[in-house]
């Protein structure tokens, strides 16, 4: 009887995830709630977790709970420590999850809901969960080793330092482009500014609190950071409203480039216990509340979609950026749907925590699915925008005019009605000069969540509302920022020490200053390019981001399916290739068109070409600032053409290791740990 | 009224587990050691270098 309402139960869910993704797909004319997708979502996420990722667990992966995992047999209360399932599952949840997921569907919403929703819901579901799923029980049966290292093993050296220098590589665009939201967001923004600012001294007041007033007493300051954070935010709506405090934080986006980059340098090289332990904790507890905050929003307002399912920008003129849906899209929204970034937290800190084996489908796939919905929750907070309003704000000067008169006739042309009153009304409403041309995403993810979170409690509070998503973003964006940096910093010296011994000291000061500065300076190249470049900077600089995070994505599922072929043959190969073989297709196209493709908008070399001409022609009007954009974009068709290198490489490497097993001709050796029978019992966990 | 209980504690756990106080009880346990500011700041110093050579998700 329990085993047929089970059945039965299953069946709903089916039918119900069926019928809303029809729903969301076929409707054109109408609008429509955003309900549906939550419910599309849902359903197929749960349809996944219970059927396909139990298949791959069960007769995949084999996975076994007498089995002792790597955190019990090397047990050392410090990294390796049986934990708790669903505390590690809020744990690896709030390790992957960044901007990406909030930025991508906000952007990629110009083509309209429907393409972005069902990637994001698709490619979750069969490439995102998979990738960390498989990847967590690799890591796991391998005592926690790394995406890196388990490459070198697998796959050949070849593969190790592939894996190594592409970490690198992305890591330096990712915090370039993430810095570049954060720049736009807070670009001519005096509340904005003053509020982030002050995020610093809080964090150095948190550090020292912890470390000689209340040491270990992490909670309790995170209450008080979090306390201060919500009153900057309150003084910067007076400061803003002040004229002479008002002009003191009204910054350019070349002022506030400079800032981010200096901040990252001393972020990167102060001690870590003074501002980056404490801006991680307020980050990570804000991050979390905030997502739960939107998901309880979205489910109490249910608010209708104003994007239609398709806009004309499908043909790839689209204002935010250029390109047509296929291959853009996919590479767009990269961590709602995969995310490469993703394999290094599953070979990173979980494997290590992971008390039974069967942990590992929740933790691995279920959190990834959690991620999805995050991305699809930041898809309605865009969609639900009056879409005149989302494309004047996401639209740079150069694509639809300097001016609101000749910005409001642009954007109304397309088919998407806005005056000037309008975004001059939304402006004074959440305490902005203006909201045209704040390209990024982020000023118009936090508007879609202000008007969210506005709606139960009053529009007068729209402002506050605004610059608290705006705060939640800045926040960890440049969390991810100052970590990063110092982690870009390790990974340079692990290579120059290589090359001469004393730089792969962390010890040793001037290599870490040094160090500090070239990563400091790669990243803060890229922003400043971005900051200059007239068309915005993410029509450049965010498919880069997209194409290097999905290319890593496609190293782990490199090393996935090797591992797979390895154990299985070519008989479940098709669960992370078929996977793989989408992503090559998708970023080797995107790759291709950003380097050769003929459209200046698009193509980096036709860009540069255009430029170049207008230059001979005369017609520039700075000399020296056309010959830098033509130099920019030569670089980015360079680090682009070198992202497609790196991994042909690996792949190439892979697929002589798959001919090797799959003909007899290599020994297909898994270099598992061996079995060893658990003792941890379950009150233990 | 025990599930709510139950949910309310995993919050804290996990809060806790975030929070680094969870590890800082497991480090006081394997050294056998009493809570003191001078053994939250050894902790603290063997365990954030360790935290930042980690890659941030994007």
């Amino acid at each position: 009887m329990r085993r047929m309402s089970g059945r039965l139960l299953w069946a709903a869910v089916s039918v119900t995830a069926a019928y809303a993704l029809a729903g969301i797909a076929l409707n054109r004319g109408e609008p429509v709630n955003s309900v549906w997708l939550v419910v599309a979502a849902v359903c197929t996420y749960l349809l996944g977790f219970r059927f396909y990722a139990r298949f791959i667990g069960a007769r995949v992966m084999g996975l076994n709970n007498e089995r002792a995992t790597p955190a019990e047999r090397l047990r050392n209360g410090h990294d390796f420590e049986p934990t708790n399932k669903w505390i590690l599952f809020g744990h690896h949840f709030a390790a992957i999850a960044g901007p990406g997921p909030l930025v991508g569907p906000v952007l990629a919403a110009q083509f309209g809901y429907l393409p972005g929703t069902l990637w994001i819901i698709i490619g979750a579901v069969l490439g995102g969960c998979v990738q960390d799923f498989v990847i967590l029980f690799a890591s796991m049966r391998r005592d926690g080793k790394s995406l890196g290292q388990m490459a070198r093993e697998e796959i050949g050296r070849l593969g190790g330092l592939t894996a190594l220098v592409t970490v690198l590589l992305i890591m330096i665009i990712l915090l370039a482009v993430i810095a570049l939201v954060v720049v736009n967001a807070l670009k001519g923004s005096p509340w904005g500014t003053f509020t982030i600012a002050c995020t610093m001294p809080i964090a150095i007041f948190m550090g020292l609190y912890l470390r000689y007033w209340r040491p270990g007493k992490v909670l309790e300051v995170s209450l008080i950071g979090f306390a201060l954070v919500v009153l900057a935010i309150l003084g910067g709506q007076w400061v803003s409203e002040s004229p002479s405090l008002a002009r003191a934080f009204t910054l350019s986006g070349t002022a506030l480039a400079l800032a981010v980059i200096i901040y990252g340098f001393f972020a990167s090289a102060l001690p870590v216990w003074l501002l980056l332990a404490p801006r991680d904790y307020l980050s990570t507890f804000v991050k979390l509340g905030v997502v739960f905050m939107l998901a309880g929003g979205i489910l109490l307002v249910r608010p209708p979609l104003q994007l239609p399912a398709l806009t004309r920008f499908a043909d790839g003129t689209g204002p935010i950026f250029a390109g047509t849906i296929f291959p853009f899209c996919f590479i767009t929204i990269a961590c709602g749907a995969i995310s490469g970034f993703h394999s290094l937290i599953s070979s990173g800190t979980t494997p290590k925590m992971i008390a039974r084996e069967w942990h590992a489908w929740p933790v691995g796939y279920g959190a990834m699915a959690l991620e999805s919905f995050v991305a699809i929750m930041a898809m309605i907070a865009a969609c639900a925008l009056q879409p005149g309003v989302y494309f004047a704000v996401n639209s740079p000067a150069g694509i639809i005019g300097e001016t609101p008169e000749a910005a409001t006739a642009t954007v109304t042309g397309w088919g998407f009605p806005v005056t000037p009153a309008d975004m001059e009304g939304l402006a004074r409403d959440v305490g902005e000069q203006t909201l045209f041309h704040r390209t990024g995403g982020a000023p118009s993810l936090a508007l879609g969540m202000a008007h969210i979170f506005a709606r139960p409690v009053g529009r007068r509070l729209l402002g506050f509302w605004y610059h608290f998503a705006i705060m939640f973003e800045a926040l960890f964006i440049l969390t991810i920022i100052d970590a990063g940096t110092r982690v870009g910093r390790f990974m340079l010296q692990d290579l120059l020490g290589h090359v001469w011994k004393p730089l792969g000291r962390t010890s040793w000061m001037p290599g870490v200053i040094l160090t500090s500065a070239a990563v400091v300076l790669a990243w803060g190249y890229f922003l400043y390019q971005g900051v200059l470049d007239p068309l915005g900077g993410i029509n450049s600089l965010w498919p880069l981001f997209g194409i290097a995070n999905q290319l890593l994505a496609a190293v782990a599922l490199c090393v996935a399916t090797t591992i797979l072929v390895k154990m299985h043959g070519a008989r479940y190969m098709g669960i992370t290739c078929l996977p793989l073989a989408w992503l090559v297709t998708v970023t080797f196209s995107a790759g291709y068109q950003k380097i050769f493709s003929a459209l200046p908008r698009v193509g980096f070399l036709a860009q540069a070409a255009e430029l170049e001409a207008a230059l001979k022609a005369g017609g520039a009007v700075n000399v020296a600032e056309t010959q830098a954009l033509i130099f920019n974009a030569r670089l980015d068709a360079a680090v682009c053409g070198l992202f497609l290198i790196l991994v042909l490489a690996i792949l190439a490497d892979s697929i002589r290791v798959w001919y090797g097993v799959l003909s007899g001709k290599r020994e297909a050796r898994l270099l598992e740990a061996p079995f060893v029978l658990t003792r941890l019992k379950a009150e233990e966990i | 009224m025990r599930t709510l209980k139950d949910g309310w504690r995993l919050l804290l756990a996990l809060l806790r587990e975030l929070a680094d106080e969870n590890a800082y009880r497991r480090h006081l346990a394997a050294h056998g050691r009493r809570h003191s500011p001078e053994e939250w700041r050894r902790f603290w110093d063997e365990r954030l270098p360790a935290r930042f050579v980690r890659p941030r998700c994007c």
